[in-house]
């Protein structure tokens, strides 16, 4: 016998592990502005940041506020109808009501094969969009489990924490590029530290945005498990989920679909939708057959 | 030195007052939430009997002689729409649901009701509301779990004591309706 996963330990678990890959970001943040500020002249360092820091601010207000609407527009989703998607609105509202979270707008995106994602600032601004594929092939109790995978992301906060993570990450390529480019401007410093610390600044601000955009990857593997987990603690039959999982790793893609998704929001897809049989750091999606495995335990 | 004392002693009553206020409110909040998980489950109870009318209508027109199952549907209807307190609500509806099982297994044997229009959608509206009122009784049983698990547990245990909260009774599901949790159609 196979001891069974408390959702609740998983959901617990998850949080404290993301909690810290989001401070790992933050320190690396910190440090990289402290060595780009020994790098650089004050009197160039201060202009540098107010520009960067209007820049950075309209940026992160812009993006966090607009997430749901350019998670949608970007993969011209419209909006479910409520007469052609019934079974999708029912499955939608039987998991706001299990979950007891506000009803989240639903999209429906063009696509063959199944997939969807939640996105949105909190589960008030929050919208759930399924693609074509999955409308089309899924049973009823498996859109369910699907839906609830969505919904388990609203209820865990993974939509604003996937946000925060996006725009750290954006954030943090730009100050790197803009530091890059403002090396052009430097006076000369002939000494030799200041030589060492201007190559430890340059090869960090190369490696920052990589670095982070890795730790995002793997903050969005992580999630996917969690919001498994609360799917099944909002269904309560994990057979749903495992079967569209299952379905899911089956279904063959014509390589034109794969090319409807942007490599910047692959993440916030259930399933891959690149399809990648390689597990890797630069994977954004955890093995489907260790989902389907978990989810056979719970 | 005396000063020092003083803004101890400030900054420990303050911290104990925050403590007391977020005790109180946990509770409060935690109530609100089962409240509103049960005006749930009565949303859908309701909309299920608003259905039964417009259902006994279309059944009579083909099957004139189910006379009994007829007021059967129709008095569970009026008890549901009676009744006050929950236990009286979940029986009453439970007798409804009965009833319209009932009414299902009989249309079997009415081909030209099974086929009729507005009897499937019925049918399939019904069954829509049957999974929300199942997943509503499952969302407050989960809500009675947090609010019990708060006020059992230490520390929430001596504030539910002071403030009298007491642990909720949890809402029993009909055992049939454990074996078969999803209807596929």
């Amino acid at each position: 016998m196979v001891e069974r996963i408390s959702f609740h330990d998983e959901i617990r678990n998850n949080q404290i592990k993301s909690f810290f890959l989001v401070i790992v970001i933050f320190f690396f943040f910190v440090l990289l502005g402290y060595v780009i500020a020994l790098a650089l002249d004050p009197g160039y360092f201060f202009i540098i940041m107010i520009f960067s820091i209007i820049f950075s601010l309209s940026y992160i207000l812009i993006t966090y506020y607009n997430s749901g609407k350019i998670a949608i527009a970007s993969v011209k989703a419209k909006e479910a109808s409520h007469t052609e998607h019934r079974m999708l609105y029912h499955a939608v509202e039987n998991m706001s009501i299990a979950s007891g979270m506000p009803m989240p707008k639903v999209y429906v995106m063009e696509s063959e094969q199944i997939n969807a994602f939640a996105s949105g600032r909190d589960p008030k601004n929050s919208v759930i969009c399924v693609t074509t594929g999955a409308l089309k092939k899924l049973s009823k109790g498996e859109l369910e489990g699907v839906i609830a995978h969505e919904m388990g992301h609203v209820a865990n906060y993974d939509i604003k924490f996937m946000t925060l993570t996006a725009v750290m990450v954006g954030l943090i390529s730009i100050i790197a590029q803009i530091f890059l480019r403002s090396l052009w401007f430097r006076s000369d410093r002939d000494n030799r530290t200041g030589i060492i610390i201007l190559v430890i600044a340059v090869l960090m601000a190369i490696l920052a945005p990589l670095f982070a955009q890795l730790v995002s990857f793997a903050i969005s593997r992580k999630r996917e498990y969690s919001a498994d987990a609360t799917a099944v603690k909002f269904t309560r039959y994990s057979p749903g989920l495992k079967n569209a999982l299952v379905k899911i790793k089956k279904e063959v893609v014509p390589e034109k679909d794969k090319k409807r998704y942007s490599k910047a929001l692959a993440p916030l897809f259930m399933a891959d939708p690149y399809k990648k049989k390689i597990q890797n750091l630069f994977s954004t999606h955890p093995p489907i057959d260790e989902r389907i495995k978990k989810l056979e335990r719970m | 030195m005396a000063a020092g004392y003083l803004w101890f002693i400030i900054i420990l009553v303050l911290l104990i007052a925050i403590i007391f206020i977020y005790y109180f409110n946990r509770f409060v909040i935690l109530g609100n939430r089962i409240d509103n998980s049960l005006s749930q489950i009565d949303v859908q109870l309701r909309k299920r009997a608003d259905l039964v009318p417009n259902l006994v209508k279309t059944v009579e027109g083909y099957a004139k002689h189910e006379k009994k199952i007829m007021t059967e549907v129709t008095n569970a209807r009026k008890a549901l729409l009676s009744a006050k307190t929950l236990p009286d609500k979940m029986k009453a509806g439970n007798q409804l649901q009965n009833a319209l099982k009932t009414i299902f297994a009989i249309a079997e044997n009415y081909p030209q009701l099974k086929a009729n229009e507005n009897f499937l959608q019925l049918q399939k509206e019904l069954a829509a509301i049957e999974d929300k009122i199942a997943y509503s009784r499952q969302y407050y049983n989960d809500s009675i779990l947090t609010f019990n698990n708060s006020v059992k547990t230490f520390p929430g245990a001596f504030f539910a004591r002071l403030y009298g909260q007491k642990h909720k009774e949890f809402l029993k599901i009909p055992t049939e309706m454990k074996a078969v949790p999803k209807v596929e159609f």
